[in-house]
């Protein structure tokens, strides 16, 4: 039961990584989505790839944990590359595997293609990872800000989101107690046919609706009792504040910008 | 008793909690055997479709929203095509559903505006499959040479057939559930809508 309250990725560590700004590491990932399209040759791709293997051992995050969160995608990235080396057809041919031609231009673009998208999964992963989701939508909620001006309901969301977010162990475990409580009475969710599972959730969601309606009542008295009235005005328990360590990471990062266009023309 | 910021504070928080919930049972996927893994059931939709009938199909938008919000900051952005998709799926979905309830408000009108949904949401996301979510991938993995016909025929093959299992499944346990929730969700209606 203990195992199955733990959700998300994030692993707590003491790093830098862990303690720059939600939003500097946002901004950067984005960024670093769209240059990983700019790679065209072998050194170019080193390079980006020596900088996210630098900034995955800098979060001092086990390898291990950041493999797993790469598990899913694994199969993927092989797929890519098989199809990419029987497909493609430039460049010399490098040799035969029981009748398929392998070419060099294969074997380059296989290559190049699967570590594009390994690059793209690892540093995003990384956000996740070294970033509590509640500091994630606070981060969303500043970086959203502008919207305000357009009447997009910015502060309403993200309190939506970080009430929700609050209340996910709290649902996980009632979705467990009640669904053993429903076993106990004879429910069976996991064997039998389509049909009958199905129908065996039914009493699994009614009681989880109905007291989520009735949490949410408590909540909104307790909240009203203690002066919630919106947005305007509100203070912040946690204050997101930009650091030299921000301004440092935006440095080294540009600085790999500028050297991955420098590799591009070798 | 209640004033209008108490009413619409509870249903920003009951809106958070489904999403809460819709996330939940997005965890508790499973694939179908016959179609490939990518392509999984989850009762994801529940909660959004009862949100849309007793409020408003924008609150249904809503809880899908927080739902794939919370799954982007939880689980993070490793495919956020798929997070789209199934956004848009769910939008697709639920909003005819619950338009055609709440003009007509009887058990017989949810069903035919479940087989509305489905018709609506299985034609939307083939063509969003077509145009925007498989071309996007294929730029991503580099997979450049896929024909329309090859396209065609993935989706006809397991974007179409997924998509009405989908509903079905989700229609099957949506409508018992339905029915047993009735006299509360009209008592819930009652204490909301009353301002």
């Amino acid at each position: 039961m203990a195992s199955s309250l733990i959700i998300g990725q994030y692993v707590p560590e003491e790093s830098v990584v862990h303690k720059l700004d939600p939003r500097t590491k946002i901004v950067m990932i984005f960024a670093f989505v769209i240059f990983v399209f700019f790679a065209n040759n072998g050194w170019s791709y080193l390079w980006l790839t020596a900088f996210s293997i630098g900034a995955a051992l800098s979060t001092k995050i086990k390898l291990r944990y950041i493999a797993r969160g790469l598990k899913p995608v694994w199969f993927l990235i092989v797929f890519t590359f098989l199809l990419h080396l029987f497909v493609t057809r430039e460049g010399d041919v490098l040799f035969d595997i029981i009748g398929f031609p392998i070419y060099t231009g294969a074997l380059i673009q296989g290559v190049q293609i699967s570590m594009r998208f390994f690059l793209l999964i690892l540093v995003t992963s990384m956000l996740t990872l070294t970033t509590t989701p509640i500091e994630i939508t606070d981060a969303i909620e500043t970086l959203l800000h502008p919207l305000k001006k357009v009447k997009f309901p910015v502060h309403e969301l993200a309190l939506m989101m970080s009430i929700s977010l609050r209340f996910i162990p709290t649902l996980m475990q009632e979705t467990e107690k009640i669904s053993k409580a429903q076993a106990s009475r004879g429910v069976d969710f996991r064997t039998g046919p389509l049909k009958e599972r199905i129908q065996a959730v039914v009493p699994l969601l009614v009681p989880l609706f109905v007291s989520a309606f009735k949490r949410a009542e408590e909540l909104a008295m307790a909240m009203e009792a203690r002066g919630y009235k919106g947005g305007e005005g509100r203070s912040k328990l946690r204050e997101l504040e930009v650091r030299a360590r921000d301004y440092l990471a935006v440095v080294v990062f540009i600085l790999m910008i500028v050297g991955l266009f420098l590799l591009r023309d070798m | 008793m209640k004033n209008v910021q108490s009413s619409n504070l509870t249903k920003l928080i009951i809106l958070s909690l489904l999403g809460t919930i819709s996330m939940i049972l997005l965890l508790l996927n499973f694939p179908l055997p016959f179609l490939p893994s990518y392509l999984k059931v989850d009762f994801g939709e529940v909660p959004t479709l009862l949100a849309a009938l007793i409020f408003s199909p924008m609150a249904g938008v809503v809880v899908q929203l927080i739902k794939n919000g919370l799954y982007l900051v939880v689980y993070g952005a490793s495919d956020p095509v798929g997070v789209l998709a199934n956004f848009i799926a769910g939008v697709t979905f639920v909003v005819p559903i619950s338009m055609i309830y709440h003009r007509y408000k009887t058990n017989k009108s949810l069903v035919s505006g479940l087989v509305i949904g489905t018709i609506i949401m299985t034609i939307s996301m083939g063509a969003l499959n077509y145009f925007v979510l498989l071309p996007i991938y294929s730029v991503f993995m580099g997979w450049t040479n896929l024909t329309p016909t090859f396209l065609l025929n993935t989706i006809l093959i397991g974007v179409v057939p997924f998509n009405i299992v989908k509903s079905i499944i989700v229609s099957a346990l949506f409508i018992p559930l339905f029915i047993k929730l009735k006299p509360w969700i009209k008592q819930k209606q009652m204490s909301y809508s009353s301002r």
